[in-house]
């Protein structure tokens, strides 16, 4: 099977990445494994208890691609300056389920497992 | 994945893309990672960097900390800026135009953060 790590570094609503981010690993996980790593501002997209009035809550979609079997990962640098905490394990309570802390390491481990690479940044 | 290029287009301080990808290509080197400056990225380049007024880290020093990242600046970005004059830190490669797109399509993965 194929391997698509998508990467992403704006939060959840400043641009509209995160939703094209969705719907690219939704599609992809038909036929790829999926791997998205949260990196800078991307780690407060998963944080849970989002409600947004107009938009579509980006953490909710991100916990349904990590049920759906996508590995997301978000920074542990970045999450931490950003009052995220984890534990050994990588959870954060303030995050949705299925989307866990790591380290930057996971992000190369992921590019050198991957068929192909997509960086949504602006 | 066998190789990396990384681009860093926007100025090394002032916001956290430049140590973000700094960062990221630190961690790559277990792949060919090249990480490409273009436009105001070519700052980073400049040799004599003193941050600590800025409450950052010294990103010179982490191009110096990773001699397995290859730093390669745009030549023309360079010139633009009226830099090619100025020192560089030593290894930092100077690529023309030609070539630094050669690299970039030489690349498995072409990330820009």
């Amino acid at each position: 099977m194929k391997t698509l790590t998508i990467i992403l570094t704006d939060g959840p609503y400043i641009s509209e990445y995160a939703d094209m981010a969705c719907k690219i690993a939704s599609e992809a996980l038909k036929i790829s494994q999926v791997n998205i790593f949260l990196y800078l501002d991307a780690v407060h997209i998963p944080k849970a208890g989002q409600k947004p009035a107009l938009f579509a809550d980006m953490g909710q979609q991100f916990q349904d691609l990590a049920e759906r079997g996508a590995v997301v990962r978000a920074c542990v640098r970045c999450a931490s300056a950003r009052g995220y905490p984890a534990d050994e394990a990588g959870i954060c309570p303030d995050y949705h389920q299925g989307i866990k802390i790591s380290s930057l390491y996971d992000l190369a481990e992921m590019l050198k497992a991957s068929d192909k690479v997509i960086a949504l940044s602006r | 994945m066998r190789s990396v290029f990384y681009l860093l287009d926007v100025a090394p301080y002032g916001s956290e893309k430049a140590y973000g990808v700094l960062n990221a290509a630190a961690v790559s080197i277990k792949m060919d990672v090249t990480l490409g400056l273009y436009a105001d990225g070519a700052y980073l380049a400049l040799s004599g960097q003193d941050s600590k007024s800025l409450a950052m880290p010294n990103l010179s020093d982490i191009i110096y900390a990773y001699p397995e990242v290859r730093i390669l600046a745009h030549d023309p970005s360079l010139i633009e800026r009226g830099l090619m004059s100025q020192s560089l830190v030593e290894r930092v490669e100077l690529a023309d135009e030609d070539i630094f797109m050669e690299q970039i399509l030489a690349a498995d993965c072409f990330i820009i953060l």
